[in-house]
Parts: structure tokens; C-alpha cells; sequence
């Protein structure tokens, strides 16, 4: 059942990271090396695309919360798009939307970054 | 007891051999010359029990030493040397009084005498060393010829001594017919053919390694020679000590050395048609051993690289290799161990040439000649030729164990078989490390989460509160790897009760220690402060110095006052609360960020404070996410619908049969999955007229 997997590629200076399957506390470390090398690489802008996310724990939450004020504090952030409407109500309950930036589509989120 | 038993006859028998030898002494010097035929039968009677005796004693000590039979074939050499050199020069110094008959002065006596003893102790030796090599590693058991012929020994003495010209004696021979040699000569040829086949019993020799076996081939031209030479000399004319003592003794002696010279000389036949085998033999003996060792090994050392030193350097050893070294595989990159013989850089920089050009293979032994690449790779030039045996465990390859040859001796396929051998320990090896690895690790996840759990129970309330007009149930399952799920009521006054539930972020021990925190926090603000906005806002700025930045709590903490009868609450990212107004199921999902997520003021200008006044019958569900996100096994999550079902159809049910109803549900939903987070759930109902004894 712990099947995950991220996927990576750029947009111009924008790092898309594609999340699939089961994020949890088991397979949160794959996403932790996919953050982790983005940081060596450089890259603070990262758009983070939920479209084929079909679970999201505590833990795998916890990443973002990680790594998110490494990014700002590079000029970069995390944004979040895609997010199917049962993931986007767990986000939703924890108040993230009140710090993070949520999108539907990927693009809307690369197009925020292009303005920044 | 095996030990007393054989030492009592020990004891006795050199007791024997020492009274017979007393007596035979004191005989001699009263009778120093035997010129009856009374006195002769006498003579050769007591000679002939007293080499028994000898031989009765020395051969319980020999058999002891059979396990080293150079040493004895050693002793023996040095015994004929003895011999042949007590012969030349007792021949030398008395060849003045051999020549005349009365020979009687009492030096003569005693000075033959000794050397009539130190003959029959060699003989004893000598005959015991004979025997016990005759018996050793001999499949068939051998006795019954071998005492057939000690009999013919013995009747050959017998009749030499009583039926030859005797030089003290006029003998029976005078009595029989003079020219009549016909007994002794017809015992004399049966014993001497009892000998030549008796002496192919040669078989021990197989057992010795080759540097034994080059050993015994010159010590077996040495003893043979020796014994030829003894044995002519015993016989000739000159040499009359002996046949003056005892002719019978002379017998023994000269068929000793008889045997001896056809004995070694069978050996150094035998012994060199097996030089060539020799190491073969030497090397499957080596095998075997090494085998095992190792299994033996592998039973009591669990350690990876304890048992790779012991494999790598039998390796070595067995295939006549160089060097010898272990690499297992692990993603993609290649790990030595236990090198022997070569420098860890070379034998890295082979083991990757030899992966990466595929000259490996996953099931068989192989060997390979690096001539043929050493050059054209830039490989050290130190290794030649190479074996490697894959290590497998169920067909699935985890390394190689690799044995080189630094000379220009190619490896031949018989040297591939130990190394496959030793290969297959190696992999059996590996996999039992990591066994037991895997079992360490199990055995210490397990302890921690039973800490965890201890810390967990020990942090949740022990009863539930009672108070005026409140009915109240908590329910707390636990799921087997600790979920981070707290709550707890705290009592502030008569009138206002303090409720918090929560959830930590992760599992297991790291969850059970920030609960234990979280805890200590909400029981010290809940004395100070009676606002739930900012008892939460004080709350989280308290977590920023104490939790991880990846870590967060979410949680709803509220007031019941019964005397204004409210429910007073906010919420931090936690779950929505539940509440039954008399009607229907309301979500209440006040704003407010989790705990841990924001320190700034974002947290506290977001969180919304909400206050519910309370009617008779209203109930208020406090839970945790373990409710809403069970699934079944199509992982269908339980969700907020069912829930809110049925509470809204058993609103009339006490508190703890409602709190049931849920539960059964939840199990019942998920029962074909596992619970893989903590379940909690607060019922809280306002009665109106409910007492503080719960009476109605």
C-alpha cells in the first residue's frame, strides 16, 4: 500500500515536484531527499503538483513545514497545486492555506512565481 | 573410570616384564652357560616369556603415540642404529673371547647379559612398533593373522634353539637325525611368508600429508637397509653373543629385522607410488577440515566480518591462492571485505573491472585470466589469474568471494570446487548477519514502542470528570505503533471544566514525549488562563523552542462554565467538533492554524474563539482523525457523514452507549484493515437535571 514516488523537473528557475501515491511517515523521506536536493542544486522556487496524491499524513505534511523557511528565506517558497478536494480539506483543517499559497493548476502557480 | 581401568594393568604389566627380567638375571649368573638341555629349555623358556612380557607392556604404550606414526617409524631407526652398532662392537671387542668355548669369566657373563637386555627391550620395541602399524587404519581387522604368525615366530625360535648345532649343547639334533633341518627350515619359510603379507598392510600411509610422506621414503630406505644389514650380521659366524645366551632370542631378533627390512622396503614402494597423489590427497584433506571448521564456526559467530576473515583467509589456504578477499554488493556500489594477500586499492580496482566487464556470473565459479587484460586496462600486475564464486542466497546474488594467484600458475578447475564451497558459507554468513540485524532492530523498535505506550497511558486521564448537569465519556484505542493522540479535562472551579484534545504530528516515542510537553503546557495554562485563544496562542509560541520545525500539534481546548451554561472553544488546525443542537449534527470549523506551524502573529490574529450555549440534550464529539480516516479494505475512509449518522440517530442513548454505537461501527468498518492511528472520543452531553451524584 506505501506506494510513493516524486517526480522532478523544471520550469525555467521554477523546480516541479510531482507527488504520487501515499505520503506518510514511511515514504516521507523520499520527498525529504527530493527537497534536500533541490537545496544543494540551489533551487528555492518549487511548485509542488498534488494532481496523483491520494493520501497525506501528519508526517508527510511535516515536510513542507521543514523545508519551507529555507526556501523564503532564499527569495523562493513552496506553492501547492492540484490538490484533490479531500487532501486540500486536511491542508485546510491545519490552516495552511493561511500560510501557504494554493492553486489549481500548475500553471497558475508558476505564473505567481514569474510575477514575484 | 577409562583412565583407572587401563592404568591398573599398566602398572602390572611392567611388573611382570621387570620379575621376569630379575629372574632371568639371576639365572644367568648362577648358569652363565647352558650345557644342558634342561638348563637350555629353561633358558629359552624364561628368554622367551620375558620378551612376551616386554612386548605385553611396551605395545599399551605405543598404541597411545599411533596417532603420530613417523615419530615411532623415528624411535624404531634409532633402535636398529642400536643394534647394528652394539653388534659391530661387541664383535670387535670380543672377537678374542668369542673364539674360546670357556667364555665363563664372570665380566663376560655380565656384560652379555646387558646386551641380551638391551636386545630384548629394542626387540620389544621394535616387534610392538611392527604391530601397532600393522593395526593402524586398517579396515580389517588383522589379529587373528597377526597371532598365527607370532606362533611361527615363536616355533621357529623354538626349534632353531632345540634342533641346530648348538656350540654349549649337545642338542636334540644329535638325538634326531643330524641332517635333518626339515622343521626348522619349513617353520622358518611360513614365518618368513607369514611376514611378506602382513607387511603389505601398509594402508596408514595414505593418511600422511606430503612433506610426512617424503619423510617416511627416506627414513624407509635408512631402516630397510639398517635391518638388512642387522639381520645378515645376527647370522653370521662371528657374532655368537646372542646364539650363546639364547638361540631362540637370536630367532626372534634376526626374523625382526627380517620383517623390518621387508616391511620398509614394501613402505618405500608404497609410499612413492603415492607421492604423486600426495597433494591431492593433502588438499581434499584440507577441504574437509576447513569444512568443518566452518561449520562448526558458523553455529557459534554471528559477526559478518569475524566469519569472512575466517572464510577469505581458508580460502587462501585451500585453493593454494595469493590472495583472497569478499565484496558484496550493496545499490549499485561494491564493499571489500576481509582482504588477505593484496593491497585494498588493487583488489578494489579488480573487483570493479571484473563487475563492470560482466566476467562474473551469478551461479557459477569462474575463472579468469587477467594476462589477457592486465595491459589493455592498465590493471596491477601483480595478479595473474583469478577465481571468483558468486554469493548467492535464493538465487539472488549479494557479492563475490574472489581467490588470486599472484604466479604465473593459472587456476585449474579443481581449484574452482573449494572456492565455490567456501562461497556458499560466506552467503549463508551474510544472510545470518543480517537475520540477526533485522531481529536486533525489531527487538528495539518493539521496546520502544511499549515506552511509548507506557508514556502514553500514563499522560491520558484515569477517570472521567463528574460535574453538575454534564454527562462525559472518553474512549482512547491505541494503535500498535503509538499515534500521538492526548486529551484531558482539567478542573478549574466547581463550574468550569477545562477540555483539550489533541494530536501530535508522527509516531511512536518522538510523539509520546511531545505529548508528554503538550501535557505539562495545557495543565499549567489551564490553571492561569480561562480564555482558550490565548491559552492556545501561549501555547504555541511555548512549542516553538521544544518541537522540531517539521513537527505540529493540532488540538481544540474549550471551557464548559454549567453555571452560564456555554461551551467556550478554539480551535488549532485540529478536526472539526461536533455538535447536536437537539436537531442535527453541526461541523464546527472555527479558523485557526495548528500548532507548531506559525510562530508569528498570523497565529494568533487567525485563531476564532466560538461559544455554544447549551441546551438539555445537546451533545458535543471531540475526536481525532483515527475516527475519520479508517478505511475498509477498499480504503474507503469512515469519514464525517457516518459519524454524524449516528449521533444524530441515538441522540437519546447515554453518553457511553453512544460512545459504543461509534466505536462498533468503526471496528466493524475497518475491521479487514489494520488500525493504523490512535482513536479518541469525547462525549460531552448537558443534562438540565442531571445532579452531582449522575442521578436524573
Amino acid at each position: 500500500m506505501a506506494e510513493f514516488d516524486v517526480g522532478k523537473h523544471g520550469v525555467g528557475p521554477i523546480s516541479i515536484l510531482n507527488v504520487k501515491g501515499y505520503l506518510d511517515a514511511h515514504t516521507a523521506p523520499e520527498l525529504e531527499n527530493a527537497f534536500n536536493s533541490l537545496i544543494n542544486d540551489k533551487q528555492y522556487k518549487v511548485v509542488v503538483n498534488f494532481r496523483d496524491l491520494k493520501y497525506i499524513s501528519s508526517a508527510g505534511l511535516g515536510v513542507f513545514m521543514a523545508y519551507v523557511e529555507t526556501m523564503r528565506e532564499n527569495n523562493g517558497d513552496i506553492k501547492f497545486c492540484g490538490l484533490k478536494d479531500d487532501v486540500f480539506n486536511i491542508f485546510d483543517l491545519l490552516g495552511f492555506p493561511l500560510l501557504y499559497e494554493f492553486y489549481k493548476e500548475e500553471k497558475e502557480a508558476i505564473d505567481k512565481f514569474n510575477q514575484g | 573410570m577409562k583412565v583407572s581401568s587401563l592404568k591398573v594393568p599398566h602398572s602390572k604389566k611392567i611388573e611382570n616384564a621387570i620379575f621376569i627380567s630379575v629372574l632371568l638375571f639371576i639365572f644367568k649368573i648362577v648358569f652363565p652357560i647352558n650345557d644342558s638341555i634342561f638348563l637350555l629349555i629353561i633358558n629359552e623358556l624364561l628368554i622367551l616369556i620375558a620378551v612376551f612380557a616386554w612386548v605385553n607392556y611396551v605395545t599399551e604404550f605405543i598404541n597411545i603415540r599411533i596417532s603420530k606414526p613417523l615419530t615411532l617409524v623415528i624411535n624404531t631407526g634409532i633402535l636398529n642404529a642400536l643394534i647394528f652398532f652394539i653388534i659391530s662392537l661387541s664383535s670387535w671387542m670380543f672377537s678374542e673371547a668369542q673364539n674360546s668355548i670357556t667364555s665363563s669369566n664372570f665380566l663376560y657373563v655380565l656384560f652379555s647379559t646387558i646386551i641380551v637386555f638391551v636386545f630384548i627391550s629394542s626387540l620389544a620395541y621394535i616387534f610392538s612398533v611392527y604391530k601397532s602399524l600393522c593395526f593402524h587404519r586398517q579396515k580389517k581387522d588383522p589379529t587373528l593373522y597377526f597371532n598365527i604368525m607370532i606362533i611361527f615366530f615363536l616355533l621357529t625360535a623354538i626349534s632353531a634353539s632345540l634342533l641346530k648345532p648348538n656350540l654349549n649343547v649337545e642338542n636334540l639334533q644329535v638325538i634326531l637325525d643330524s641332517k635333518n633341518d626339515f622343521i626348522y627350515n619349513a617353520f622358518y619359510i611360513i614365518t618368513v611368508s607369514f611376514i611378506l603379507s602382513i607387511s603389505l598392510r601398509v594402508a596408514w600411509i595414505a593418511f600422511l600429508n606430503k612433506k610426512q610422506k617424503l619423510a617416511l621414503l627416506a627414513l624407509s630406505i635408512v631402516l630397510s637397509v639398517l635391518s638388512w644389514i642387522n639381520f645378515s650380521t645376527l647370522s653370521s659366524e662371528e657374532f655368537i653373543i646372542i646364539r650363546n645366551f639364547s638361540p631362540a632370542l637370536e630367532q626372534l631378533l634376526s626374523l625382526t629385522m627380517i620383517y623390518g627390512a621387508i616391511y620398509f622396503t614394501v613402505i618405500f614402494f608404497t609410499t612413492l607410488f603415492h607421492l604423486p597423489t600426495a597433494e591431492a590427497i593433502d588438499r581434499k584433506s584440507q577441504e574437509l577440515t576447513s569444512v568443518k571448521d566452518l561449520s562448526k564456526l558458523m553455529n557459534q559467530v554471528f559477526d559478518f566480518e569475524e566469519l569472512s576473515e575466517t572464510i577469505t583467509s581458508t580460502t587462501l589456504k585451500v585453493s593454494n591462492s595469493d590472495a583472497a578477499w569478499i565484496v558484496i554488493k550493496e545499490n549499485d556500489k561494491i564493499n571489500l571485505h576481509s582482504i588477505v594477500g593484496l593491497g585494498i586499492i588493487d583488489a578494489n580496482q579488480i573487483s570493479e573491472f571484473l563487475i563492470k566487464n560482466e566476467l562474473l556470473s551469478d551461479t557459477e565459479v569462474k575463472i579468469t585470466d587477467l594476462n589477457l587484460f592486465e595491459k589493455k586496462y592498465n590493471l596491477p600486475n601483480s595478479i595473474k589469474s583469478i577465481v571468483s564464486a558468486p554469493l548467492s542466497v535464493h538465487n539472488n546474488n549479494k557479492g563475490f568471494l574472489f581467490a588470486a594467484r599472484k604466479t604465473s600458475r593459472i587456476f585449474e578447475d579443481e581449484d574452482c570446487k573449494p572456492v565455490g564451497t567456501f562461497a556458499g558459507f560466506a552467503a549463508v554468513a551474510l544472510e545470518n548477519a543480517k537475520l540477526l540485524e533485522e531481529s536486533i532492530e525489531k527487538e528495539r523498535l518493539e521496546k520502544e514502542l511499549d515506552v511509548a505506550r507506557e508514556v502514553q497511558y500514563k499522560i491520558l486521564p484515569q477517570r472521567n470528570p463528574i460535574y453538575k448537569n454534564l454527562e462525559i465519556t472518553s474512549l482512547f484505542v491505541p494503535a500498535f505503533e503509538v499515534g500521538g493522540d492526548y486529551y484531558d479535562f482539567f478542573e478549574i472551579s466547581k463550574t468550569k471544566l477545562g477540555v483539550v484534545i489533541a494530536d501530535v504530528s508522527g509516531k511512536g516515542i518522538e510523539a509520546a514525549f511531545i505529548m508528554a510537553e503538550v501535557k505539562g503546557i495545557f495543565a499549567t495554562l489551564s490553571k492561569l488562563y480561562d480564555d482558550p485563544k490565548e491559552l492556545l496562542t501561549l501555547a504555541n509560541s511555548i512549542l516553538e523552542e521544544s518541537i522540531s520545525r517539521k513537527t505540529f500539534v493540532t488540538a481544540i481546548y474549550g471551557i464548559i462554565d454549567t453555571e452560564k451554561e456555554t461551551f467556550n472553544f478554539a480551535r488549532a488546525g485540529h478536526s472539526p467538533l461536533f455538535y447536536f443542537n437537539g436537531s442535527e449534527v453541526r461541523k464546527i470549523i472555527p479558523k485557526g492554524i495548528g500548532l507548531g506551524l506559525d510562530y508569528t502573529s498570523k497565529f494568533k490574529n487567525t485563531l476564532k474563539e466560538m461559544e455554544i450555549k447549551l441546551n438539555n440534550n445537546d451533545i458535543i464529539t471531540l475526536f481525532t482523525d483515527g475516527i475519520n480516516e479508517s478505511v475498509n479494505e477498499e480504503l474507503e475512509e469512515f469519514g464525517y457523514n457516518r459519524l454524524e449518522e449516528i449521533i444524530k440517530n441515538n441522540s437519546n442513548l447515554s453518553v457511553e452507549e453512544l460512545s459504543n454505537k461509534i466505536m462498533k461501527s468503526v471496528t466493524t468498518f475497518s475491521r479487514n484493515s489494520s488500525q493504523h492511528d490512535d482513536i479518541t472520543l469525547i462525549l460531552i452531553k448537558w443534562n438540565s437535571y442531571k445532579n452531582l451524584k449522575g442521578e436524573i
